[in-house]
């Protein structure tokens, strides 16, 4: 029997949920120890663009195409970490996998299964990263000389993320049988949410990041950052507002669906998908199949979009003009965390690459800046779940059903609420804790003290997320049944979905983004 | 007087457990009721007394795909006079 939700610290050893919090802040808690100048990350891997045949003094040396994060930013440990190169990987390997079986343990899952699955997803991740990062697909016009290649895609890290959900998506819809193999340890939203924890890091490291090129642009992230924390939340309110009772409507007016059903799917579509919908069955009491089924839509539906709309924001609209509405009009648009920050990342990369061959190298932007606004929506969306449950709930069992004697309880909000949320707030804060106080605002005197918390902070959101990240892709894919589709007596709800995502939900969802996020700009690190 | 139980759906009724005892029914309504009987037959509820039943929802209902997304259903109490 799966555990009920009894106390409100039931979980916090069972739930993946949780589990992303004790990765996410574990790992960064080691990373931490390097202000005392211990240098316990600098082993996570990361790539490098490689090619067959580097030119002579170019770069790109196959020998070099993986490398320990520590050999370039440690600061107390470099010509360690330097020898480590392609064992990198096997030491990541080791590492986060016996910290992701001690979670599979915990949460009672089989383990055996868990860590074969575990070696299959985390050696072909590896594999597509190291093939997303050829020369060919991921140099960018400025810089694909130095590769001594002609033309390149130009793709940027986007290639590898491309690449990851192909292969993931080839297994999940041609090889089914390897497909449920890999399931154990296929978890997309585990990963995503563990890398969300780490976007965490990035956020509060951004300051301290810019600052090392110039005080003013460390201050100019900080206000940043602010500024898309609460243009986040209203965006949010607004988007809830107008979508759900909007969905709602297309569903009892035009689909004629029953008041349950069109309540879940309101909130699947409209809201964040699988968490809220299975929040929304059980606020009004449907039968969990309900749930279920819009479950199963809202995952196929999202990786669609994630498929489409990077490419779509980037090229069409609203273009490197506007990239954090793109980004904000992301997180409300695609309704599974998972596909939303791995779309905000993919858009990341697209943006970056853009803008820079738009501008011949004189406009860079910083890393991860639109994959936060497409997180940041989406992270307000997550923890108003729970509220808009609560609310819903009092509203069916009060007002509609009316049953004689059911009381709600207002613990139901605490046990909707995402708590990977915590992790992620709580690494922002904490590094900006740093900042503002021992880091003195990014001063030339804090410098030193500024540099160890670098050599922590970038293992962890640069080497783990981006691998977090990897592992959503290729999981989202092993996972998205395409069949799934056909075989289910979806009915309307496939129409409903259809309609009210792409005529309703994503237009909105720009108009609303632009309302928030418009004229918001990502500082220009060119130069520096 | 506070009696602890699990509630599940097993795709056709709703599922009461308390203890090694059960009760089903295809509706909530209906399985109240029948809570409200199992109260009285067992000696639980007394007449002109009340009983709050707290149902915490048996996650296994969820598919496990699904229970990373999200890993709760819903809790209720319902209160029985007797």
């Amino acid at each position: 029997m799966a555990e009920p939700n009894r106390k409100w610290y039931t979980g916090m050893t069972t739930q993946e949920d949780w589990w992303a919090v004790w990765l996410g802040v574990g790992f960064f808690f080691l990373a931490m120890v390097n202000i005392f100048g211990l240098d316990l990350v600098g082993w996570m891997t990361y790539p490098t663009k490689w090619v067959f045949s580097p030119p002579e003094g170019g770069k790109g040396a196959i020998g070099g195409a993986f490398y320990a994060l520590g050999k370039k930013y440690s600061a107390t440990s470099k010509g360690f970490y330097s020898g480590l190169g392609w064992w990198s990987v096997v030491w990541s390997y080791v590492i986060f996998g016996a910290a992701a079986c001690i979670g599979a343990a915990f949460m009672r899952w089989n383990l055996k299964k868990f860590l074969a699955g575990w070696t299959i997803i985390y050696f072909l991740t590896i594999a597509t990263w190291f093939i997303g990062h050829h020369g060919f697909i991921a140099a960018s016009k400025l810089d694909m000389e130095k590769y001594g290649l002609g033309f390149a895609l130009s793709l940027g890290g986007g290639g590898s993320f491309i690449l990851a959900l192909i292969v993931g998506l080839v297994i999940g819809n041609f090889f089914r049988g390897f497909a449920g193999y890999l399931s154990e340890a296929a978890k997309p939203e585990w990963y995503i949410k563990t890398a969300i924890v780490t976007l965490g890091v990035k956020l509060g490291y951004l300051p301290i990041k810019l600052s090392g090129m110039s005080q003013q642009l460390g201050e100019q992230a900080t206000t940043l950052t602010f500024d898309l924390f609460v243009a986040g939340a209203a965006a949010t309110i607004v988007a809830y507002l107008i979508f759900w009772p909007g969905v709602y409507v297309i569903s009892r007016k035009i689909f004629k669906l029953p008041r349950k059903t069109a309540a879940v799917l309101g909130s699947g579509i409209s809201i964040c998908g699988v968490s809220a919908a299975v929040a929304t069955g059980g606020a009004v009491r449907a039968k969990p199949v309900v749930s279920i089924m819009v479950s199963a839509l809202v995952v196929i539906w999202a990786v669609i979009e994630l498929v489409v709309l990077p490419g779509f924001f980037t090229h069409v609209w609203p273009t490197t003009k506007d990239p954090l509405v793109a980004g904000a009009a992301m997180g409300m648009s695609v309704k599974t965390d998972g596909a939303d920050a791995a779309a905000g990342e993919l858009m990341d990369s697209f943006m970056r690459n853009k803008v820079e061959v738009e501008t011949a190298g004189a406009t860079v932007w910083p890393e991860g800046i639109v994959t936060s606004s497409a997180v940041m929506t989406k992270v307000w969306i997550d923890m108003f779940i729970g509220l808009w449950a609560f609310i819903l709930a009092l509203v069916w069992v009060y007002r509609i059903d009316r049953r004689p004697g059911e009381r709600v309880p207002g613990s139901e909000v605490w046990h909707r609420f995402p708590k990977f949320v915590l992790g992620y707030f709580f690494c922002w804060l904490f590094l900006l804790a740093l900042y503002f106080g021992p880091g003195q605002t990014g001063a030339p005197e804090a410098a030193p003290f500024l540099k160890s918390v670098k050599a922590g902070a970038v293992p962890v959101e640069k080497g783990m997320r981006k691998l977090f990240f990897m592992l959503t892709f290729m999981s989202l894919g092993i996972i998205t049944d395409f069949k799934k589709l056909k075989e289910a007596q979806f009915g309307k709800m496939i129409w409903v979905y259809f309609i009210a995502l792409f005529l309703f939900i994503i237009p909105v969802a720009i108009l609303i983004a632009y309302l928030f996020h418009h004229g918001m700009k990502i500082p220009n690190i060119a130069g520096f | 007087m506070l009696l602890e139980c699990t509630i599940r759906h097993d795709g056709a009724n709703w599922v009461v457990e308390h203890g090694t005892n059960s009760i089903s029914a295809p509706t909530l309504e209906e399985l109240d009721r029948g809570m409200e009987r199992y109260l009285k037959e067992e000696g639980l509820l007394k007449a002109g007394e009340k009983a709050q039943v707290f149902m915490a929802f048996d996650n296994s209902t969820i598919p496990q795909w699904i229970r990373q997304y999200s890993q709760h259903y819903f809790n209720r109490i319902v209160e029985v006079k007797g």
